[in-house]
């Protein structure tokens, strides 16, 4: 990497920018598809016969859940990225998609328990196995968090979240296996799956997904941006500050 | 064939040290006695919950003298700057991380063959054939322990906050070891019919597997600046 | 730039930053085989930095770094810092016995032997590094740093903290790998040590190259002309 110091903040900027524009037109679209899975989630769907109109929030629920794994790509592909380049927009890849991680998880853990309090009677039921699953994402996303407030700014704390970040993708899909054989072998929970058969609570299912992939992505691409252009600012003050 | 040379005089020069200096090693024996001592308390022995709640005692037993043990893989190296001595030798960073993992999972063994013991003593679970059949998992679990430890300790080693921060990365990645190193032995000491163990062997080894390749590649990245 | 200085070892452009502190700012060298640079400059100035990534234990932010056209491999060099980098509780021998299965010795303990017999330390290298005084460290890491033949050797302030025997020993062991035209970098503190020994001196201050001779063209009184007005610092009581 022999960019001057000036080059490389060009073409950060220029990397911020692409991201705030990609997400910009990305954003009206997330609008109608958010709207959309809304009426088809309250309105076009049919009320579940056994839960009824609590069920609805299912919807979104595991759409949060679903995309809650796929942020893990991100973490991934930014870690791998970091340590191959050492370009800071791969760091800034890997711990924005942790903060959108965060973020789902929160969800996917609160919307839970206005479903499951009604259903089962417990706010949160441990034995679940997708809310221990979920419960650890949340966990390995706090660690990265933890870890990221623990280094100074420098090289070293990028690479180390980067492997981290690795790692714990790698993780992801073991702790699926794991808690998904765990529940197999000894059943605590009747699966909600065999509710979804009827194929318009399918399409307002799909629905839902496709409106959390969307704004994950926005909200992704965002965060990104501010990222890379936090990078910019305290590199021109750093510059003003020598010059003075 | 060099390679496996390399890890074992690394790893034989860990041995070696600790023989020499077995104060940390006995202290950490120690600890783990305190440990199952606090649970004899913890939970009324004799009474059915107890019973039922036996591997999962075991298992955290076997857990916290770990964690001390793998946090201070590199504090030898570090404090006496030999880590930089390695670095510069020709030794492959992956080569360094087996051999490190390798003294690691000895110690390891031996302390929790300890606690296995003294496991038995205090708690009084049916020691029969099938009971050593715990043995294994232990190996095979403590395995996974010490490739996901010594990647992190590495990471941390200069922190000063080391202490805390490694318990956090460390506990959030091997919570699938613990699901299955305890539902396996939950079914040798607790259940009639022997029937998951064999899977829960097989994630246990695709864990060990998995994050042996995955420190071996990546450990290169943790300690050069 | 090979072409230019066959067989040298090159830096080009070369930037650290640790953070927002730039530790080293576009630094460019060529290091000749059998050159014994001394590299002078106050605290922070970036030698250590600056050695650090020719032993390769640091990559820079920016630039690059070259032998003769690849990058340079680590058996090939050999590096003595402040520290010791011993392991207190193996004697002397093991540590060198140690090192030498590193480097892939043959035999190993012969080298070793070879070693402690060359630096006085027959006689100390049954009993534990723990117990050895700082000159005998000092000995020992020299050693160490020399058991595979490096064909460049980097020291960071070796002399800091010796006793007379010690420097002795020192100056002995570098004024012997100058006549055997080994290529050399060493940073230190003491101009009078780097006038001695050195044949190219060098002089760095904030992260940049500010000063860069050939030994036999300056006098003591030169060069620390030359020193003190190319650094930055402020003198006190100004």
């Amino acid at each position: 990497m022999l960019l001057s110091s000036k080059a490389l903040q060009i073409s950060r900027l220029r990397s911020a920018g692409r991201c705030l524009k990609i997400s910009g037109w990305v954003l009206v679209p997330t609008y109608l598809v958010m709207l959309a899975a809304i009426y088809a989630a309250f309105l076009y769907a049919p009320t579940e016969r056994v839960m009824g109109d609590v069920q609805r929030i299912f919807y979104f629920h595991v759409s949060a859940a679903i995309v809650s794994f796929a942020v893990f790509i991100g973490v991934f592909l930014g870690g791998i990225g970091y340590l191959v380049t050492r370009d800071r927009f791969w760091d800034s890849l890997a711990a924005s998609s942790v903060d959108v991680g965060l973020f789902l998880t929160a969800i996917v853990l609160t919307t839970g328990p206005i479903w499951s309090k009604p259903a089962w009677n417990v706010w949160l039921k441990w034995d679940d196995p997708r809310v221990l699953t979920e419960l650890i994402l949340l966990v390995i996303c706090v660690a990265y968090v933890i870890l990221r407030t623990a280094f100074p700014e420098g090289h070293r704390k990028y690479a180390v979240c980067a492997v981290f970040g690795i790692i714990g993708a790698l993780d992801v899909p073991i702790i699926y296996m794991s808690v998904h054989w765990w529940n197999t072998f000894h059943p605590v929970v009747i699966t909600m799956s065999e509710v979804k058969l009827d194929p318009m609570m399918q399409q307002a299912g799909l629905v839902a997904l496709s409106a959390f992939l969307l704004l994950a992505l926005v909200l992704l691409l965002q965060r990104v941006s501010i990222r890379l252009h936090d990078m910019i600012t305290k590199d021109i003050l750093k510059n003003l500050r020598e010059q003075e | 064939m060099r390679v496996l040379g390399q890890i074992w005089t690394m790893a034989a020069k860990d041995l070696t040290l600790t023989a020499r200096s077995t104060h940390s090693f006995l202290t950490t024996l120690f600890f783990a006695l305190l440990i199952l001592v606090i649970f004899n308390f913890a939970f009324q022995p004799g009474v059915e919950a107890t019973r039922l709640s036996l591997p999962g005692i075991l298992w955290v037993a076997l857990l916290f003298p770990g964690i001390i043990q793998l946090n201070n893989s590199f504090q030898r190296e570090q404090e006496q700057g030999t880590f930089q001595a390695i670095l510069l030798s020709p030794v492959d960073r992956g080569t360094f991380f087996l051999s490190k993992c390798l003294s690691n999972w000895i110690f390891l063994i031996c302390i929790d063959m300890f606690i296995l013991l003294a496991f038995t003593v205090l708690f009084n679970p049916r020691v029969t054939l099938r009971f050593l059949m715990v043995v294994p998992i232990i190996l095979v679990a403590s395995a996974g322990f010490t490739a996901v430890g010594t990647l992190f300790a590495a990471m941390v080693v200069s922190l000063r906050a080391r202490e805390v921060v490694f318990p956090v990365l460390f506990f959030s990645i091997i919570i699938p070891i613990i699901l299955a190193a305890v539902s396996a032995t939950q079914e040798i000491l607790l259940r009639e019919q022997l029937e998951y163990v064999g899977k829960w062997i097989q994630i246990l080894v695709a864990f060990d597997v998995i994050f042996l390749s995955a420190g071996f590649l990546v450990f290169e990245y943790v300690v050069v600046e | 730039m090979s072409e230019r200085f066959p067989g040298a070892l090159e830096l080009s452009r070369v930037t650290h930053n640790y953070g927002s502190v730039t530790a080293l700012n576009s630094i460019d060298l060529a290091l000749h085989r059998g050159e014994f640079c001394v590299l002078l400059g106050p605290n922070g100035a970036g030698k250590t930095t600056l050695l650090k990534i020719l032993a390769t234990l640091v990559r820079p932010t920016e630039g690059a770094m070259s032998w003769g056209g690849q990058f340079p491999e680590r058996h090939q060099i050999g590096y003595v810092s402040h520290r010791s980098m011993l392991y207190e509780e193996l004697t002397g021998f093991e540590n060198l016995l140690f090192f030498a299965g590193l480097y892939g010795l043959d035999p190993a303990t012969q080298r070793a032997n070879q070693l402690c017999d060359e630096f006085g330390l027959s006689k100390s290298k049954g009993y534990k590094v723990a117990g050895y005084s700082r000159g005998m460290r000092q000995r020992l890491t020299l050693a160490r740093a020399l058991l595979h033949r490096p064909k460049i050797l980097l020291l960071d302030e070796p002399f800091t903290g010796l006793d007379q025997h010690g420097y002795r020993t020192l100056t002995t062991v570098l004024k012997t790998l100058k006549s055997k035209q080994r290529t050399v970098m060493m940073a230190t503190h003491n101009l009078k040590e780097g006038l001695e020994l050195g044949s190219r001196i060098l002089i760095l201050d904030s992260g940049r190259l500010v000063y860069d001779v050939e030994r036999k063209t300056i006098s003591m009184s030169e060069l620390e002309a030359a020193y003190f007005g190319n650094i930055s610092q402020e003198v006190e009581g100004e």
